[in-house]
């Protein structure tokens, strides 16, 4: 615990920061926030487009704030990318105390975690609109609103992000999901370009879906095609085969341990 | 003049020979006395004696009454002594001739003279049956209960006139006729049947792999997914109440008062499911005299806990004992009582404290930090004891609408005959062993014998340990669940599909 209370705090432009200040780390960063009640599709479309940022060299900057943003930091690090962490509190102040473990590595994988506030200020209901004045100000490259409510600071960061003329940029999620609103909104008012794919972000080439190489048994590619369309239930792909619950439990056991498929809260999804 | 009537007092699950001794005395001051350890509802009796006498248009005696209840060192409790005392007191002021032979008098008093249902009257039969008491005086309300033991003759009293004058021998009360069980236990409707469940076969499935294992089972999903009316639906999947069983479980109701009125023996497997806010005492059982606690009003049934994350730290750790041992024993002052707690337990809980993490719907108003507490409390050693875990989804009601023209699912009665197949193969593989009635009930140096895995069967469950990281404890509940389903199946050796299916209801950790 605490760790990270061994690097100590240092000052550059009016900021406070923990780590090895480098310019490099400013050069191409994208920033990636979004909702702290992150769904599995958030959770999904981060690890699905964080190795692609890292393999060209993005900084990833985010909030340091659970959900969305944790796992931007977490993926990153995971890859081997460097990122930066805008708190909105002071250095010394945890907001979230799940995120203890997350600051040390964030440091001892050569990133940053900075904040204008003084070490010990607490963190108030302003400072987080303010703090995403600066992680707005930081992106070279754009920022990536992953999922986003429909009042939530990752839409005071895109605004404010737009007013600085950076590029805006919003992954699009299902109508009924309640954390991508904001998003989908974003998307509608033509205020963030749609991202649906890394190219997106990068321009260059459009990558093709990889083809499955592994075994696959009949019954087992007729699930697979299945859930491609929409996670379902064991009860329901039972029906739609007009096989018994029985049948399709093992089938799909046997989906997961080939890494196909996992499961959440009795829905079956495809793996990512 | 004294009079000694026989009665009987209730500890445990066992009736005792109480005497009630009654003195009326002509001389000395007037007044009304009982001695021997009676308790609050036990001294009461006088003033409910006193009024359904003189309502029996008995003239009560301005004399010195004492009554004694012996042994005076057994504290005794209820109000079934209205019934022997007011009989000692007619007897002593000569209004009535007692029999000749021994008789048990028990029953509450109603001001008017009736008689009241009263608690514990199938324990009364039992005692009587073991002393070899020919008849037994009881409220017609619950008379029922006593009607099932052969051999002694059971009269209902509907209120003290009719009882004066069967004694008096001007109108004798017909004995009740002797209840065969076989009649009472055979053709049972479940209360809730399968098919009325649409949707939901995986959870369905999962609870007939628990019926027929003897397996706990723990459900997890969103408000409205069908929870508990799935668990209803428990009892009338399990085997039929077996006479022996039959008999205990009405032990329990009888002394609990849970026999309705011209109930007698208890045929439906019994199903409780205690509020969330149960004391541990409510649960488990106690009080100063030894009460028996919702689990063993479970016993050899059902016990639901809903919202199982709500229950108290306390009363869920209290829960371990009569989950491994199947009783739950209460130690007192005046001396400890066992009370039988052989029940399946299913326990269910939403996915955090709102219900609706995970749903794309309706938004879960939780923090993470609420979450994160809720799911702590369905770690623990409780959740050890759970054989089957499993996720209720919500069930789109757009697609319920559509399938409910199609099969209308199996029926309890179709579910019920694989189960009571898998029971029987359990039965007679586990002849010898003591203790072990079914898979669930296997140690671990059990499965060797019992648990054959198939080559293939190993090598995946070797697989699955190393690609779910599972646990020993997981590994080795997952063979007995695996059992269970290749029971199901009438197999004898556990194939690597029975394995795979067992894997669906493994726990699954975040």
């Amino acid at each position: 615990m605490h760790e990270w209370k061994k690097w100590p705090i240092k000052q550059q432009d009016k900021l406070f920061y923990r780590g090895e200040w480098n310019e490099e780390l400013f050069k191409k960063t994208l920033v990636v926030v979004g909702s702290r009640r992150m769904t599995r599709y958030g959770r999904e479309m981060v690890a699905k487009f964080m190795p692609d940022f890292v393999a060209n060299e993005f900084t990833i900057i985010s909030g340091f704030m659970y959900g969305v943003d944790t796992e931007a930091h977490r993926q990153c690090i995971e890859m081997g990318g460097k990122t930066i962490a805008v708190l909105g509190s002071g250095l010394n102040y945890l907001t979230t105390i799940d995120n203890d473990g997350l600051y040390t590595k964030i440091l001892e994988s050569g990133g940053l975690v900075i904040s204008e506030y003084e070490p010990e200020f607490k963190a108030t209901v302003w400072t987080f609109p303010q703090r995403n004045k600066i992680v707005a100000r930081l992106a070279t490259e754009g920022i990536l609103v992953v999922e986003a409510g429909l009042k939530s600071g990752s839409l005071i960061t895109a605004r404010l992000g737009k007013e600085m003329n950076k590029a805006v940029y919003a992954l699009p999620g299902p109508i009924n999901s309640i954390s991508s609103e904001g998003c989908n909104w974003l998307i509608k008012t033509g205020a963030a370009k749609i991202v649906t794919e890394i190219g997106d972000i990068i321009g260059g080439v459009v990558k093709q879906d990889k083809l499955f190489e592994i075994d696959l048994t009949n019954e087992e590619n007729i699930i697979y095609q299945l859930l491609k369309a929409e996670p379902m239930t064991v009860d329901e792909i039972a029906k739609t085969m007009d096989r018994t619950v029985v049948d399709i439990s093992s089938l799909i056991t046997t989906m997961s341990m080939k890494n196909l498929v996992n499961e959440e809260m009795g829905k079956v999804y495809l793996a990512a | 003049m004294l009079t000694k009537v026989n009665s009987v007092a209730n500890y445990g699950l066992k009736a005792v020979d109480v005497d009630v001794e009654v003195n009326v005395a002509e001389r000395g001051f007037p007044g009304f006395g009982i001695v021997g350890l009676s308790s609050k509802s036990a001294e009461e009796a006088k003033e409910r004696i006193k009024t359904a006498l003189i309502n029996s248009d008995v003239e009560f005696p301005t004399a010195k009454i004492t009554v004694n209840l012996a042994p005076a060192d057994l504290p005794k409790d209820g109000s079934g002594y209205d019934l022997p005392i007011a009989v000692g007191i007619l007897a002593s002021i000569g209004e009535i001739n007692l029999p000749k032979e021994k008789s048990y008098f028990y029953g509450e008093l109603s001001l008017d003279g009736s008689l009241r249902h009263t608690k514990g009257i199938f324990l009364l039969a039992v005692l009587a049956k073991e002393q070899g008491v020919k008849s037994i005086f009881v409220p017609r309300l619950c008379a029922n209960e006593a009607c099932v033991i052969e051999g002694i003759k059971v009269f209902p009293v509907d209120n003290l006139r009719s009882l004066i004058r069967h004694l008096k021998g001007d109108k004798p009360i017909e004995p009740l006729a002797f209840i065969n069980t076989d009649d009472v236990l055979g053709d049972i409707h479940p209360d809730f049947d399968f098919s009325e469940v649409l949707g939901q076969e995986m959870a369905k499935r999962a609870l007939e792999i628990a019926a027929a294992g003897g397996h706990n089972i723990f459900l997890m999903g969103p408000p409205g997914s069908g929870k508990t009316m799935l668990s209803r639906a428990i009892p009338g999947i399990l085997p039929d109440l077996t006479e022996r069983e039959s008999l205990e479980v009405t032990k329990i109701f009888s002394i609990t008062g849970n026999i309705p009125a011209g109930g007698s023996l208890v045929r439906h497997r019994p199903f409780r499911s205690p509020h969330h806010t149960t004391s541990m005492v409510g649960l488990i059982g106690g009080g100063s005299i030894p009460h028996p606690g919702e689990v063993s009003m479970a016993h050899r049934g059902v016990l639901f806990l809903d919202e199982f994350p709500e229950f108290g730290r306390n009363s869920l750790e209290a829960l371990r004992q009569p989950l491994e041992d199947g009783n739950v024993t209460i130690s007192r002052s005046a001396g400890s009582i066992s009370f039988p707690a052989q029940f399946m337990l299913v326990a269910a809980a939403n996915p955090c404290p709102c219900g609706f993490l995970g749903d794309l719907k309706k938004e879960c108003k939780c923090n993470v930090h609420q979450i994160l507490n809720y799911q702590k409390k369905l770690s623990g050693p409780i959740m050890d004891r759970i054989d089957l875990h499993l996720n209720v989804p919500a069930v789109d009601v757009n697609k319920l609408m559509l399938d409910s023209n199609k099969s209308q699912g199996e029926t309890s009665a179709t579910v019920k005959i694989r189960v009571r197949k898998a029971r029987e193969i359990q039965r007679s593989r586990f002849d010898k062993i003591s203790g072990v009635h079914c898979n669930a009930d296997m140690k671990n140096s059990h499965l060797k014998d019992f648990a054959k895995l198939s080559t293939e069967a190993n090598l995946f469950l070797k697989q699955a340990v190393n690609k779910f990281s599972l646990s020993a404890r997981t590994y080795f509940r997952l063979i007995k669940v695996a059992r269970t389903i290749a029971d199901l199946a009438e197999a004898e050796v556990i194939s690597d599909k029975h394995v795979a299916e067992a894997l669906q209801y493994r726990v699954r950790s975040e």
